[in-house]
């Protein structure tokens, strides 16, 4: 059972739940951008979080699906099209053996996720099926994929006839709350947050900051009026995450996203709540942002209201998933 | 969550900090994912609601790990400080680019540079910015030299060099702007390995001299 590549777009690779363990020797967890988006599409298979997703980049994708499979596109900016007729993106989709998927650039959103019941096939490299593309290790080869590459899954259980979307998905009302249509983005205080002049705290959190085209799976750099410290200072190396926000020595700040390195030296002052991660990967350069202060206690509660929302989803979806293929 | 312990380098400052990430590695909390050390804080990364559910009574789970983490600081003794680990040896063919612009720094001749950086033991102080980069120190205040103005485009793996008061070995090939003195035939970072990285963070490490023949026969490349 398998896939063949044929436009992989700007940057595709096979991407994981985190690597855990090993940030003390400078690896760092990785994973999805968009970790919604890919755990949604493993729960709607009925697979665990753990399975193995393709994450596709703009602009233009095209997939051959060389044998009939079950799979689902999660992600936001795109519109499936399998056979040239259109399908949805949140829905378990059956796909004919021998079609061709296309994946055109649509709307506002950045990278999609493509799951199969029962998974890709994946290196497991430290503990996750993701790829990390700094030491060439896990998922596919340890690199992105290429035109021609064959992505195989584990296993198939299912037969699979015409091409039709399965009757369940995630409600529009559910990713709103994940999606939210606003240009907001909630931040929390960080260790420098205090060293910011007035000027700079306000700036930060009345202006807009524009994604610069320098933004890739390592941070997103922001384009806005400079930000200062009250007082210069050289930091020595720290801890980060996923979500950090640094000023940089030329007052611009950078995000750091996914593929972050696990220590850095800038001025650390603030750190996106975890709950807007996967709305703000999906924030293409050149789109506006805004920064909103919120308290600990209610970052974390989103927090648990999008762990909630994943654990209601993955429920409900093995159940379905059981009853139509029973 | 990030323990901070002031923005100085100082090697008891960053033992607490070794000290703290190891006990959390032998014994830590529901919730827990992992920690990192660096030079003077700790990064400690846990799993929100899974805290939360295990502690309904906390209002939130960074108050349930702040409280945790005071105990484990309040706990730590002396011995805790300790490092028991022996020496890793690493063997360093010292040819690099820069080792003539280092001893002429210092006024020393390159054997003297050489007998400098082999003559004593460093300490991992963290790991970070590339898989397996040992930030180690300090050495020699005689070998000390600032980055290089502009960094390289690339630095060959296994590089060994010098920033500040630092010393480290590229752990894969990548821009860089230390000092290169010389170069390790071994594998600092090994990805078909269970734990890639020869180093763990408060490790001790000792160079030493090889020539041009046994490079050639250790390389690992």
């Amino acid at each position: 059972m398998s896939i063949k590549i044929l436009k992989p777009g700007i940057l595709a690779t096979l991407v994981a739940d985190e690597r855990k363990g090993f940030r003390s020797i400078g690896v760092g967890p990785g994973g999805a951008m968009d970790n919604f988006a890919m755990t949604a599409g493993n729960y709607l298979l009925g697979n665990s979080e753990r399975e193995a997703s393709i994450e596709f980049w703009f602009p233009a994708i095209e997939i051959l699906f060389q044998r009939g499979l079950v799979a689902c596109f999660t992600g936001k900016g795109f519109e499936l099209r399998i056979d040239d007729v259109p399908l949805p993106l949140w829905k378990p989709i059956e796909i004919r053996e021998g079609s061709t998927i296309k994946l055109v650039k649509s709307s506002s959103g950045a990278c999609v996720y493509l799951a199969v019941r029962s998974g890709w096939k994946a290196q497991n490299w430290l503990g996750s099926f993701g790829t990390h593309l700094g030491v060439k290790a896990g998922g596919y080869k340890g690199r992105s994929l290429q035109i021609n590459d064959i992505v195989e899954t584990n296993f198939s259980e299912t037969e699979v006839g015409e091409t039709k979307a399965l009757p369940w998905g995630i409600s529009d009302h559910e990713l709103r709350k994940v999606y939210s249509p606003s240009s907001e983005i909630r931040i929390t205080p960080c260790i420098e947050t205090e060293l910011l002049t007035s000027l700079s705290t306000d700036r930060l959190l009345s202006d807009s900051f524009v994604i610069n085209s320098q933004s890739n799976r390592m941070g997103y750099r922001l384009n806005g009026l400079p930000l200062s410290l009250s007082r210069p200072m050289e930091l020595i190396s720290s801890p980060v995450d996923y979500g950090t926000i640094q000023l940089l020595p030329d007052g611009n700040l950078i995000i750091l996203m996914a593929d972050h390195q696990t220590t850095g030296g800038y001025p650390r002052i603030a750190s996106v709540i975890k709950a807007d991660l996967p709305k703000l990967a999906q924030i293409m350069p050149g789109e506006k942002i805004n920064f909103k202060m919120v308290s600990l206690p209610e970052a974390e509660t989103e927090l648990c209201s999008r762990a909630n929302q994943l654990a209601e989803l993955k429920t409900g979806c093995q159940l379905r998933f059981n009853d139509y293929f029973k | 969550m990030l323990i901070s312990f002031g923005n100085d380098i100082d090697e008891e400052v960053n033992q607490v900090a070794i000290a703290i990430h190891r006990e959390l590695g032998s014994q830590s909390f529901e919730g827990f994912v992992e920690s990192v050390p660096a030079y003077s804080s700790v990064g400690i990364f846990y799993n929100g609601e899974i805290v939360k559910q295990s502690n309904p009574t906390c209002k939130t789970a960074f108050e349930f790990v702040e409280r945790y983490l005071k105990n484990i600081l309040d706990k730590l003794s002396l011995n805790d400080l300790k490092n028991i680990n022996s020496a890793i040896d690493v063997p360093v063919f010292y040819r690099g680019e820069d080792l003539g612009f280092v001893a002429q720094q210092h006024q020393l001749t390159t054997d003297e540079v050489i007998a400098l950086h082999t003559g004593r033991t460093y300490k991992v102080f963290m790991i970070g910015f590339l898989p397996g980069f040992a930030y180690m120190g300090s050495v020699d205040s005689r070998l000390a030299t600032p980055r290089k103005d502009s960094p390289r485009k690339i630095v060959p793996v296994g590089s060994v060099g010098i920033a500040g008061f630092q010393t480290g070995i590229y752990p894969q090939s990548s821009p860089g702007g230390w000092q290169l003195i010389g170069q390790t035939p071994i594998r600092i970072f090994d990805i078909t390995k269970d734990w890639p990285c020869l180093f763990n963070p408060g490790d001790i490490v000792r160079f030493h001299s090889i020539s041009e023949s046994e490079f050639a026969e250790l390389n690992e490349y």
